[in-house]
């Protein structure tokens, strides 16, 4: 039920997150003053805190999509299988979070 | 009466059978890509974000296989977006010209999205 929720609420969130790929190309072909102010934003704490929360919410809503695919191959669908199944999607988004920024990021 | 023509009949409350069938299947094939394009996308932001300086993230985009590759993730992406918020307006704004409204709005942001996508980088690809 509640990860029901937080699929649809990811799936609004990467909607609209779609517009911060748009600004950086935009800025890209643009250019200039522009597009250093852009790579500026996605460089400061705030970039960062965004695109750390949008690494979470991707792979989370792609996880979660992975799980309607076994849905709609009929498995895991009792009460104590869509148990399991949500709290592996949980558990493997934020390891996979983690894991993207401690590879590319943190310890590159 | 309950036939095919009154369940396939978009005015009937029964629905649009095959827009629906449609949807199903566009977004469980799309959504299969999004897999592979999400990989892509995280590579691409990692690469944009460690890139030098901004010639450096122009030559990036400006490499060929990454340019179609990001103009076929936002169509791709437009799809599925699309299927999504319309099944979120289904169920909060289900009725009369407001629904109308909603799902043009939803087909507006998403093709803006899909034009400042693929124009920027067009743009980028041709003339740097």
């Amino acid at each position: 039920m509640t990860m029901s929720i937080v699929h649809r609420a990811t799936g609004i969130a990467l909607y609209g997150g779609t517009l911060l790929l748009a600004l950086w190309l935009v800025g890209a072909a643009i250019g200039g003053a522009f597009f250093d102010g852009v790579n500026w934003l996605f460089g400061s704490w705030f970039g960062q805190l965004v695109l750390f929360g949008y690494t979470w919410v991707l792979l989370h809503h792609m996880l979660g999509g992975i799980r309607h695919f076994v849905w709609d191959s009929i498995r895991a669908m009792d009460p104590a299988g869509r148990e399991t199944i949500v709290r592996i999607q949980l558990a493997a988004s934020i390891l996979l979070t983690l894991l993207v920024w401690a590879i590319f990021v943190w310890f590159k | 009466m309950i036939d095919k023509a009154a369940i396939a009949n978009p005015k009937t409350h029964y629905g649009n059978g095959r827009a629906a069938t449609r949807g199903f299947i566009q977004q469980r094939v799309t959504g299969a890509l999004n897999i592979v394009f999400a990989l892509f996308m995280i590579w691409f932001v990692v690469a944009m974000a460690g890139a030098a300086d901004a010639a450096a993230r122009i030559a990036l985009i400006r490499n060929p296989i990454v340019a179609i590759g990001l103009i076929l993730l936002i169509v791709n992406v437009a799809i599925h977006m699309r299927i999504g918020m319309h099944d979120v307006i289904e169920d909060y704004i289900n009725k009369g010209p407001r629904n109308t409204l909603a799902n043009t709005a939803n087909l507006a942001f998403v093709a803006l999205v899909v034009l400042l996508v693929v124009g920027s980088v067009l743009k980028v690809l041709f003339w740097g």
